[in-house]
């Protein structure tokens, strides 16, 4: 873990580099601090940040939308693939239907869903759960059509019924695919529930970046704007190392 | 079998994938009843007034202008920069912490402190569009060119070719596939910041009409322009894969999965 941790350190040392040259343009003058504040500024605020009941709970309000988000989109993107995968005129009826949709911007959506839904936590879930669907539809589908039709051939020939085969062998099959695709999600999802905030909401990490930039607190502006980038960064790599745990056995991993 | 039949025409599946939105639509507003909620007829009916105000023109110019020149930028340094990562371990190694850092940052989300820096012009939403569209561009150049057959490169340094003749000639043309996929994944990124952009800062633009037409409870516009964008969204996509078989007509093509969004 700690021999990780140091050939980690060691690979990033680019980062390191560009967060001291940040510091040094800040601090130096070059830059306008007050334009550019420095890095150790940013993170003792974030830091300082972390102890306070109301960023807390702008924070939980943006971790609510995203989790339930998400969650509508697996379910959904998950069982729609499977679907569209097993059933013949599913497929047919699903392609076309994913052809027009998954290039078209979602965002777009955004103020029929206020409109629709109000402008509180529904329309920026629901916002969150359309950007989220597709990755994980389009590779749940991709992935389970894939699968080796032998598997699918002796699972019936056991008299499995179609359900089980559906969630037993083909999804179990497919998980890499279906992984990759969440891993996508996730980070999509921290994007566009702090786009959605700033847009319009009068809570969470993205609302509290324009209130922020109203009052031109600069450093405030950064505090919210690093908390969801390594809230994304966290999850992300959360999602690849539970996909390591998950793909155990699998053959190839990518 | 007959269903099957009717969906092999080209031109169905589309067509009949749209006609089934327009219907779902058009029930679910008469099932809500409300004004916030016009039905697709009503919406639809919306688009002619909206294409006779000259406005839409020079709010969607002044759109598309800032998503291209976003986009271009991006190819012309992004591209580059993604094949040498390619070839180069030492580059790679440099530039992929610093990308993976990046890559969570939403990127539309640097707005307002953009225009701290460059001023509330059009430099600040073409800076976004260029942020956003570079990743999936030099991730996908860089992948195309790791993969390149050493053999080919060993075999036009045989043959006497410099280093700036086998990027162009070699690797280039090797890493193609993988440089498009990277620009349709990043055609679609450039057309969500365009919007997103412009719905943060509305200064003009398609967002701006979006929420205008909003704030002045004009709801039909505000769908029938969703309808524009999203159609927007598919022929950017079609145009793109029109010119990729252009492009790659030497290569077997594959089927294409859809874009990762």
């Amino acid at each position: 873990m700690m021999r990780a941790l140091k050939a980690g350190l060691a690979r990033a040392y680019s980062l390191a580099l560009l967060l001291a040259a940040w510091e040094i343009v800040s601090r130096s003058g070059i830059a306008n601090p007050q334009t550019l504040p420095s890095p150790s500024l940013v993170f003792a605020q974030l830091a300082q940040a972390l102890f306070d009941v109301q960023f807390l709970h702008h924070f939980a309000q943006t971790t609510i939308r995203l989790v339930c988000g998400l969650t509508i989109a697996t379910v959904l993107g998950v069982g729609l693939g499977l679907g569209a995968a097993t059933w013949p005129l599913g497929g047919r009826l699903l392609e076309p239907l994913m052809r027009l949709l998954a290039p078209s911007p979602k965002i777009a959506l955004y103020p029929a869903l206020i409109l629709i839904l109000g402008f509180d936590h529904a329309s920026k879930i629901a916002l969150v759960a359309a950007d989220t669907l597709f990755p994980i539809l389009l590779s749940t589908y991709y992935g389970a059509r894939l699968v080796e039709r032998k598997l699918i051939w002796s699972a019936q020939a056991a008299g499995t019924s179609p359900m089980d085969c559906a969630l037993r062998v083909i999804l179990p099959a497919a998980l890499p695919s279906v992984l990759t695709g969440f891993r996508v999600a996730v980070v999509i999802s921290c994007v566009v529930v702090f786009l959605a905030e700033m847009i319009t909401s009068t809570d969470g990490l993205g609302h509290l970046l324009i209130r922020a930039a109203r009052s031109f607190k600069t450093l405030d502006m950064f505090v919210p704007l690093v908390t969801i980038s390594l809230l994304g960064l966290g999850l992300d790599a959360a999602v690849a190392m539970a996909r390591k745990r998950l793909l155990v056995g699998y053959p190839d991993q990518r | 079998m007959r269903m099957r039949a009717l969906f092999a025409v080209p031109g169905v599946p589309p067509l009949a994938s749209m006609a089934f939105l327009l219907v779902i639509w058009q029930m679910a507003s008469l099932a809500f009843g409300q004004s916030a909620f016009p039905p697709a007829t009503q919406a639809l009916r919306a688009l002619p007034g909206l294409f006779q105000d000259p406005g839409t023109y020079t709010n969607l110019g002044a759109s598309l202008w800032r998503m291209g020149a976003g986009f271009i930028l991006a190819l012309v340094v992004a591209v580059p920069v993604g094949l040498v990562m390619g070839r180069s371990r030492r580059v790679a190694g440099f530039l992929s912490p610093i990308l993976t850092a990046v890559y969570p940052i939403p990127k539309a989300a640097l707005m307002p402190i953009l225009m701290l820096w460059v001023g509330i012009g059009d430099l600040s939403k073409v800076l976004v569009i260029f942020l956003g569209v570079s990743l999936p561009l030099v991730y996908h150049s860089y992948e195309g060119a790791r993969a390149v057959d050493e053999k080919l490169i060993w075999s036009a340094r045989a043959m006497g070719a410099g280093p700036v003749q086998r990027a162009l000639r070699v690797i280039l043309p090797a890493a193609l596939p993988d440089v498009l996929l990277g620009c349709r994944t990043g055609l679609a990124m450039a057309l969500i910041l365009m919007i997103t952009s412009e719905m943060i800062v509305r200064q003009s633009g398609a967002g701006n009409i979006l929420f205008n037409s909003l704030d002045m409870a004009q709801y039909d516009n505000v769908y029938a322009m969703i309808v524009v964008l999203g159609a927007l969204g598919v022929l950017l996509d079609l145009a793109f894969e029109q010119v990729r078989r252009r492009l790659m007509f030497w290569a077997d093509t594959k089927v294409e999965p859809l874009p990762p969004t």
